[in-house]
């Protein structure tokens, strides 16, 4: 109680009267001295997203949810604003136009993901068919499959003979992670399903593994992913950056089920809701990188 | 006795007895073949975003409240590798929800067979089952009256059972079915 009073009295009163003194004293303003203080990674894009976000200025306000190609003009619009002078602060203006390459580049990633998870799989899409088929060739490139329905897919770790039932609510996002995954991490893709069906600590491996696309689309849509691509991805991220984290989740996500040795697959969301916890708690650290490191 | 002592009195009086009548907890277990819609059967219950759900890997519980129940509800994922795990959840089932894909008219047969699997199990002696015609959505869905018939729904005697058809996306009979739900297991309580 007393924390959220206190909360309340800074966000409406201290902190702009803390930050008239500091402009005072130090003759730059907050995004200057937040740009100039810290090193290009989550700290700093972090710190200028409250800062714009906060800011009584429209201008400033605005250019969270900018295109990519106005950003350019936003800054211009920001430093006559703000009345910074080029000259006096000349690394502002790039280290500015990062920040927000970042911050909105996060907003447009999470929009194109979204795009492709609303796309229901479909038998009739030759280029979702051949995703499919690429992604068993991938996986088992020494057994052909019998026919395009059979059992055989169980050996990936689906459900029954036809995988399009099992995309359900992540749609093609689902299949893509799978698919780069074991085109970018075959041997690493390959151990994986190997430990997925081992006898007794064994998992669906495709199932799972859309699973987990779940938690990274979660993680993406909540905002908790920032940390992570801030500090990754110097300009804005890319779809190939969120399957790249799936990545990762693939491969600590088998580390950690084998490492916990959990008595059976029905224990999975159990288990799963522990990595949960361990990926959130990683993405507290500021310096935080999800980036997959192969161990040999 | 002043009147705030009153006041304080009544209401702890009503706390007390809110504290001594603890809702009945109802066991309900929710089975049925793989993508036949159990989970977002689940998730409408508990009014929860049906959007992203992914197919059930072991299982998920959740408890609503319903008509004076607490119905702690055990939805068992469906794929034909973890089926041999689902008698582990079947002591002290109140009631058996068996939820099938009604417009999945190729896998109707393996679905029969497992339904009548679990109607043979020893610990699911006499416990009412409801089964969910779901999909009712879907064009091609098979009406409930043509999948009781299927089933041979008609030759079950050793409990009561019902047939209710509904789609878990739109939410449409789900309601009605675990009016059901509860109504069985007052009959079965008293």
């Amino acid at each position: 109680m007393l924390a959220c009073i206190l909360q309340y009295f800074y966000t409406s009163f201290l902190r702009y009267w803390l930050k008239w003194f500091l402009r005072q004293a130090t003759g730059k303003c907050e995004l200057q001295r937040i740009c100039s203080g810290y090193k290009p990674g989550a700290t700093r894009t972090s710190k200028a997203e409250y800062s714009l976000q906060s800011s009584k200025s429209k201008v400033l306000r605005n250019a969270l949810t900018a295109t990519r190609d106005d950003l350019p003009q936003c800054v211009g619009q920001i430093m006559q604003e703000k009345n910074i002078k080029p000259q006096k602060d000349p690394l502002f203006k790039d280290s500015l136009q990062s920040c927000l390459l970042q911050i909105t580049g996060y907003n447009q990633l999470y929009v194109e993901v979204e795009e492709l998870r609303k796309q229901v799989f479909s038998s009739d899409n030759p280029d979702h068919e051949s995703k499919l088929l690429k992604l068993w060739d991938l996986l088992m490139p020494s057994v052909k499959l019998d026919s395009r329905i059979t059992k055989q897919w169980g050996d990936i770790g689906f459900q029954g003979d036809d995988p399009k039932t099992d995309f359900r609510g992540m749609g093609l996002l689902g299949l893509i992670n799978l698919v780069f995954f074991s085109e970018n991490y075959t041997e690493e893709a390959r151990q994986v399903l190997s430990h997925a069906n081992h006898p007794k600590l064994g998992y669906s491996y495709a199932i799972v593994g859309i699973n987990l696309t779940e938690m990274a689309y979660s993680l993406l849509k909540s905002g908790t992913l920032k940390p992570h691509f801030y500090n990754t991805v110097l300009g804005s991220p890319e779809l190939q950056h969120f399957h790249q984290l799936y990545c990762y989740l693939a491969y600590e996500f088998d580390k950690f089920w084998l490492s916990e040795e959990p008595e059976s697959i029905m224990l999975f969301n159990e288990y799963r809701e522990k990595f949960h916890k361990k990926v959130q708690l990683h993405l507290e650290d500021p310096d935080v990188c999800l980036t997959l490191r192969v161990q040999n | 006795m002043d009147v705030s002592h009153v006041f304080s009195q009544g209401l702890l009086s009503i706390l007390r007895k809110l504290k001594s009548t603890p809702d009945q907890e109802v066991r309900i277990l929710l089975l049925g073949l793989d993508n036949g819609g159990k989970t977002t059967v689940l998730k409408q219950l508990a009014s929860e975003d049906i959007s992203h759900i992914t197919p059930t890997q072991g299982f998920n519980i959740k408890s609503v409240q319903s008509q004076g129940f607490k119905l702690n509800v055990w939805d068992i994922g469906g794929q034909r590798k973890i089926r041999p795990y689902w008698r582990n959840y079947f002591e002290n089932t109140d009631v058996l929800i068996y939820v099938i894909d009604s417009a999945d008219r190729k896998r109707f047969e393996e679905t029969g067979q497992e339904l009548a699997e679990l109607l043979d199990e020893e610990k699911l002696s006499g416990v009412p089952v409801l089964i969910f015609a779901n999909k009712q959505d879907l064009l091609t869905a098979a009406p409930a009256s043509e999948i009781a018939e299927g089933l041979n729904l008609h030759t079950i005697r050793d409990r009561i059972w019902q047939i209710q058809s509904c789609s878990a996306l739109t939410g449409e009979g789900i309601q009605d079915g675990m009016n059901w739900v509860c109504k069985s297991v007052n009959s079965k309580k008293k």
